[in-house]
């Protein structure tokens, strides 16, 4: 086999294989960001968390939650919207490192007259890098998505050329 | 491709049940080998003794020359279609037919000119990315066959194919697997219990009762010259008609009919002058006209022929039934009595049941 025949297989493969490299990453995107919403919320800082913040926090991971898995579908088939999609989520969960896990690391309550910080460093490590990690893997599956879907769009191009 | 060879293969089940004895055949390179019997006559046993997944009792199975008796069913370089399909339904045609190679982890570049290959050769390119669910039987078992051939197996074994077809769809699938086999030249073993699919589809044709081998050789073979009672009504549609007649000295007589006999017939009989011997004739060898008598009780017209159900002479005995297969439209009612001739005789020796050949 050539290189170039080579070449042209592999690209024909994808008429009938998954794109699952980006519905994987996809899927590991939300179970990253399960990983972070388990995490995060902690009962024994007071009422810190009894706010609006926290209750759009808990509505957007159910919406990240049900995008993601829909775009997972959709870049599995090569439809690029999905991983443009993917794409934006991703840096969502970048820029949410800035909102809650920040702002609860600078947190200060009293709880039983004593001074404390609502989320200790350690906890503030490991939620970053669990939305790190959900922000990769979208991003990630994002550009292999569009990727993907050019090759395939300009070699199903190339083969209606034959055709005709 | 290859050559198998089957050796006094006998399959003996735990709770001590012959299904098979001493079967014998050799099957030449290429050659398309029918195994055809009614249920229960050890035809897909012995298949699957072939394929590994029964184990052979006794006897020795030999691919290429090769001893396999105790070859694993994965090693044995053999593909087998079966009834149901066994198709994954989760998974596409694409992805069904490239399973077994992706299991041997294959090159996905190889994987995938051999599917194309064998979707081209099966007609199923546009249907690669269904799922089973969404094709029909017929697309269904060519994708079952499509899996075999991207396999490029040393023997093809079909189990029942075409059994859970519609009959349309059945004609045109056995059409298939013929042009398959000619263009594939493989050795292929296929069982079916449908004398229809023996026939057009064998180069020859093993049949088997009870277990045993009743007879091995053409389709034209066993149709023409049927070794035993056995054969000769199984092949055959609508089946053999069989009467028990007393050989006489220019005729075969018993107390309904009197079948005049020729020369060469009376010297094939000579050793069973006197005796009782079973005669068989076949529906489409009977034409109307002659000395034999036929009371109609049922008329059935196919077009082309019309199937005379009735008795000879007129008799209400069960074993004086008689089948016709007389050419083009005849518009007989119940109580006609039809003359006929028997234009072509089989002569079956009554207590061993095989055929007489005699000396013609």
């Amino acid at each position: 086999m050539s290189m170039n025949e080579e070449q042209f297989i592999k690209r024909d493969r994808m008429r009938f294989a998954k794109n699952t490299l980006s519905s994987g990453l996809a899927l590991l995107a939300i179970l990253f960001n399960v990983f972070y919403f388990v995490s995060i919320y902690k009962s024994d800082v007071g009422s810190y968390y009894y706010s609006i913040v926290i209750g759009a926090s808990i509505l957007y991971n159910l919406i990240f939650m049900l995008l993601v898995f829909l775009s997972s579908e959709g870049v599995k088939g090569y439809n690029v919207s999905y991983a443009y999609v993917l794409l934006a989520v991703g840096v969502l969960q970048i820029v949410r490192i800035f909102l809650l896990p920040v702002s609860a690391h600078a947190a200060v309550v009293t709880v039983n007259q004593q001074e404390t910080i609502v989320m200790q460093t350690a906890q503030f490590i490991r939620v970053v890098v669990y939305l790190v990690a959900s922000a990769v893997c979208c991003l990630v599956a994002g550009v292999v998505g569009i990727r993907k879907s050019r090759v395939l769009s300009a070699h199903m191009a190339s083969l209606e050329q034959k055709v005709a | 491709m290859a050559t198998l060879s089957l050796q006094h293969l006998d399959k003996i089940y735990d709770n001590k049940v012959q299904a098979v004895y001493d079967f014998n055949l050799d099957v030449k390179d290429g050659e398309l080998i029918v195994l055809v019997g009614p249920s229960g006559c050890g035809k897909s046993t012995t298949l699957r003794m072939v394929a590994g997944l029964e184990d052979i009792s006794a006897g020795h199975l030999l691919l290429d020359g090769k001893d396999i008796t105790q070859t694993p069913a994965k090693d044995r370089d053999m593909a087998m279609v079966f009834q149901n399909y066994a198709l994954y339904g989760h998974m596409t045609i694409y992805e069904n037919m490239a399973f077994s190679l992706t299991l041997r982890k294959e090159n996905p570049n190889v994987i995938h000119k051999k599917v194309l290959a064998a979707a081209e050769i099966l007609g199923l390119t546009e249907q690669l990315n269904k799922k089973p669910a969404q094709l029909s039987g017929g697309q269904r078992q060519r994708v079952a066959m499509g899996r075999s051939i991207v396999r490029n197996p040393k023997v093809f074994l079909f189990d029942e194919p075409l059994s859970n077809l519609d009959a349309k769809l059945r004609g045109a699938t056995r059409r298939e697997i013929l042009l398959l086999h000619k263009r594939l030249n493989a050795t292929m073993l296929y069982v079916t219990h449908d004398q229809t699919e023996a026939l057009t589809l064998a180069d020859r044709i093993v049949c088997m009762s009870m277990g045993h081998v009743q007879q091995v050789g053409t389709p034209l073979e066993l149709y023409d010259t049927p070794a035993n009672l056995f054969v000769a009504s199984f092949i055959g549609l609508p089946p053999m008609n069989f009467f028990h007649v007393t050989v006489q000295e220019d005729a075969l007589v018993n107390e309904t009919v009197r079948v005049p006999l020729t020369a060469q017939e009376r010297q094939m009989l000579k050793a069973y002058a006197g005796k009782e011997i079973v005669l068989g004739v076949r529906p489409e060898d009977i034409v109307a006209g002659g000395e034999i008598m036929v009371k109609v009780f049922s008329n059935e017209n196919l077009g082309m022929n019309t199937l005379v159900h009735g008795h000879l002479s007129g008799s209400a005995k069960a074993e004086d039934k008689i089948t016709c297969k007389l050419r083009g439209w005849c518009d007989y009612s119940a109580g006609d009595m039809v003359p006929v001739t028997f234009v072509r005789k089989h002569f079956f020796d009554k207590d061993t049941t095989n055929a007489i050949r005699g000396e013609a």
